[in-house]
């Protein structure tokens, strides 16, 4: 009878809504992640680039008042962040954790300093005025559209075209891809810079639709998450929205349930425990791209 | 019309270590003829077909295609001039099929890049009606065996209409009836006027395909020949600079007690399938068991069971008398095993680590190069190094030089060398001698012949059919993960072993030819 009380919530529409919304970041970042790494480049960076994202289209929105100068500014922030990591992972043969490292690292560090530097507080930002917050549509965020429908485009993409077939071949076996008249750089190049873009608007959800500011912590490993779903879709990016919506709801759930039944910290840590249990769970037995992470050389 | 459908001038290659691998070869083909290019490994072969196909850049020189100059940057280049290669080290992506192997880069597509899957197959299908080369289309590669695999790469270069085919050691990894196949397909191309190029260092096949021959030798073109005017013997000193010993010389002796006992072995490959099923032979002190067989029928599967790299699931392995089954590699050392192993950066040597450091791999915790305080004895380790580096004629520029800074064939000398020196009974050799060049393969074959001659006992697996019936005093063909029978090398004809590496059982050849190829093409 209690936990039935307890449950109600799951009775409303809002947190079917509120999952949704939830799925969003979470979801981008794996497709994102999904296609860079069918090319065969690993991209640890996600957490950075969502954290990116969100940071300098807060920024801009704040400073400019304009939503649609906000939204493409921390798109341009992903493009950017693809190219540097295409330009060292792919063109430079760097190594491929090193960087996506250092990229999360500054993200921090640089978000802190700026919100200090320009408001005062380590913490927060101010809220952004309505008008630069991405609207809901009939009580839908555009942002759940979108995820739904990259998902799905980057299926067929992926599954039923030219291009998808070539990305795939890429990297499995760059040389064999060589040999068959692929660009192994430049296919490697447009799948890396496609999903950090996907991954920086993660970051423009988080901060001009989710929160309304910019928050320390704002992505709230996020990015590592989307991770650990690239493993658990085995790299399908349907599998990868079935995942995503696994987690809106537990998210959500977080979120929904009453405090002093369980402890919160319990609660909170939910979404996190589940990515533990599948990343060593589906690790051993998920099979990977070919040459996932190895960089691609000519001789 | 130009005589020449490829020719190459002055082409120089220098890696970016500093290896010469080319040092201005001139090279011609003409229309329509099958040209052989022969060489020792190293010899740059490979190096200066790669550069024709684009995937590597020559430091100098000149390309011309039917006479006119070009630059080849790319596969894509290369392809866009009708040019295709087969590569030793297939270039198939393994998790796509067939078909989508055959149409990557050149793939039909319907409006919006949508994959056109019909017009595709469509397509294949009618270029394997007319070449009569027929495989699976919808199977993963991975799935498919080397000779389908290599006519999938054969039907990717005609697919892209390429009438110049270089083909690098396409025998390698074929039982002699494919490769018999291959041959016949081959001349049916000829006739339809394409232009082939065969990379080989097989003097047999050069006799048997060509119309002329290029050999190289160390970077250097030793001369270009009509294949009916050369004898194999005058070939094989164009091909190594001096004549070549077909046979070693290998004393009658007779075998001791059995020191290697495989009773009814059974073992799990990668996949999870039995790689190696039931397989049952000894190997006695003062004899050489070899193992013949294409390769992936199970030998590698075999070797690690017995070396204790892999657990076998059912079945015995007795080393001197003791069951070993499952036994830890270094448990198995200290009983007397000795393993020159196949993969031999992988397994053999450490690369990074010095000439001294690896010559005591194994032997690290023993007495007397470790103490009681479990501090390594250095001086005793540079001691025993200079010996097996004395010993072995190991060139080296010291034994401080990291192990990559050895030739492959040094490599291999490292490795034999160290085995031995720990004394072992039983020796496991597997393909000891791949990649090396004469002179190393020879020495490894004296020092294998030697061990036996000492009374040990050697199991030899090698895809090398040459080297097996040379050097066994018996020899096991294994096809699919079992024995198709043991033989005497001078008791066997080539046919007999080539049929058992193709599937046939001995008892099934001995008992009448009608029989034996019923039970292979209805099986």
């Amino acid at each position: 009878m209690q936990v039935a009380e307890l449950l109600r919530f799951l009775l409303y529409p809002t947190f079917y809504a509120g999952m949704l919304r939830m799925m969003v970041p979470i979801t981008l970042g794996a497709v994102g992640e999904i296609i860079s790494e069918r090319s065969g480049v690993v991209n640890i960076g996600l957490e950075g680039i969502m954290m990116l994202g969100a940071l300098v289209s807060t920024y801009v929105g704040h400073f400019t008042g304009s939503m649609v100068l906000a939204v493409v500014s921390g798109l341009v922030v992903g493009l950017a962040a693809g190219f540097l990591h295409a330009g060292i992972a792919v063109n430079l043969a760097g190594d491929q954790i090193i960087d996506g490292v250092g990229l999360n690292l500054f993200a921090v560090g640089i978000g802190e300093v700026l919100l200090y530097l320009t408001w005062g507080s380590f913490a927060t930002s101010p809220q952004l005025p309505p008008e630069v917050r991405v609207p809901s549509i009939h009580g839908f965020s555009p942002f759940v559209v979108l995820t739904l429908l990259v998902a799905a485009a980057t299926w067929v993409v992926v599954e039923k075209t030219r291009w998808g077939l070539r990305l795939k071949a890429v990297g499995e076996d760059p040389v064999a891809a060589e040999a068959a008249g692929i660009d192994v750089f430049k296919v490697r190049t447009i799948a890396t810079v496609v999903g950090s873009l996907l991954t920086a608007s993660a970051g423009v959800f988080l901060s001009l639709d989710w929160l309304g500011a910019y928050t320390k912590n704002i992505s709230a490993g996020r990015g590592f998450i989307a991770l650990a779903l690239v493993v658990f879709s085995r790299w399908n990016p349907l599998t990868a929205l079935l995942g995503g919506l696994i987690f809106g709801f537990l998210f959500q759930l977080s979120q929904s349930i009453p405090s002093g039944v369980v402890p919160d910290q319990i609660l909170w840590a939910l979404p996190y425990l589940v990515t533990l249990l599948i990343s060593a769970g589906f690790l051993a037995k998920a099979r990977p791209p070919g040459a996932v992470g190895r960089p691609y050389k000519r001789v | 019309m130009a005589e020449y459908a490829i020719e190459m001038r002055g082409m120089v290659k220098i890696y970016p270590g500093g290896t010469v691998a080319l040092k201005g070869v001139d090279f011609a083909v003409r229309e329509g003829e099958i040209h052989g290019l022969l060489g020792e490994n190293g010899a740059g072969k490979t190096t200066l077909m790669e550069i024709l196909y684009g995937t590597r850049s020559p430091t100098e020189g000149e390309i011309f295609v039917r006479g006119r100059r070009v630059e080849i940057r790319s596969p894509r280049d290369a392809m866009a001039l009708g040019i295709g290669m087969v590569h030793q080290h297939f270039t198939l992506i393994p998790v796509f099929t067939a078909l989508e192997n055959v149409v990557l880069g050149d793939e039909p597509v319907r409006s919006a890049g949508l994959l056109d899957v019909q017009a595709a197959r469509a397509r294949v299908e009618e270029l394997m009606d007319q070449t009569g080369l027929h495989v699976p289309l919808d199977e993963p590669v991975e799935n498919l065996s080397t000779g389908e695999r290599q006519r999938i790469e054969i039907l990717k270069m005609l697919y892209r209409n390429a009438d110049i085919l270089i083909l690098d050691e396409p025998t390698a990894v074929l039982t002699p009836l494919e490769t018999k196949e291959l041959f016949a397909f081959l001349k049916r191309m000829r006739g339809e006027g394409k232009t082939i190029v065969f990379i080989t260092h097989k003097l047999r096949e050069v006799k048997a395909i060509t119309d002329r021959v290029t050999v190289l030798r160390k970077g250097e073109v030793v001369g270009t020949v009509d294949t009916a005017e050369v004898s194999m013997e005058e070939l094989a000193r164009m091909m190594v600079g001096r004549e070549v010993l077909f046979e070693l010389e290998k004393k009658p002796r007779e075998p001791e007690e059995p020191k290697l006992i495989v009773e009814d072995l059974w073992v799990r490959g990668e996949g999870g399938d039995y790689a190696v099923k039931g397989v049952s032979f000894e190997v006695r002190g003062g004899e050489i068991f070899g193992i013949a067989g294409v390769e992936g029928n199970g030998q590698t599967e075999l070797v690690e069971a017995i070396t204790g790299l892999r657990l076998p699931d059912r079945g015995r392995v007795l080393l001197a008398g003791e069951d070993v089954t499952g036994a830890r590699p270094h448990h198995l050392y200290a009983r007397g095993l000795g393993h020159i192993p196949e993969d031999r950066h992988r397994r053999g040597i450490i690369l990074e680590f010095t000439v001294a450091e690896n010559s005591i791999l194994g032997l690290q915790r023993l007495p007397p190069f470790m103490n009681k305080w479990g501090v390594l004895q250095e001086s005793v380790v540079r001691d025993w190094a200079r010996k097996v580096v004395e010993r072995f004629e190991i060139d080296t520029p010291g034994i401080d030089a990291p192990a990559s800074a050895l030739s492959g064939g040094n490599q291999q000398k490292l490795i034999v060398g160290r085995e031995i020196m720990k004394d072992p009974k039983v020796v496991v050799a597997a393909q000891p001698t791949r990649g090396l060049d004469v002179a190393a393969t020879e020495y490894i074959r004296r020092t294998l012949l030697r061990m036996r001659d000492e009374g040990r006992a050697v199991l030899l697996v090698s895809a090398d059919l040459d080297e097996v019936l040379m050097l066994s005093d018996r020899v096991g063909v294994m096809y699919e993960g079992e024995l198709m029978g043991v033989v005497r090398p001078e008791e066997v004809t080539l046919e007999e072993i080539g049929m058992m590496m193709g599937g046939v059982r001995l008892e099934d050849i001995k008992s009448g030819g009608a029989k034996a190829e019923a039970e292979s093409t209805g099986g």
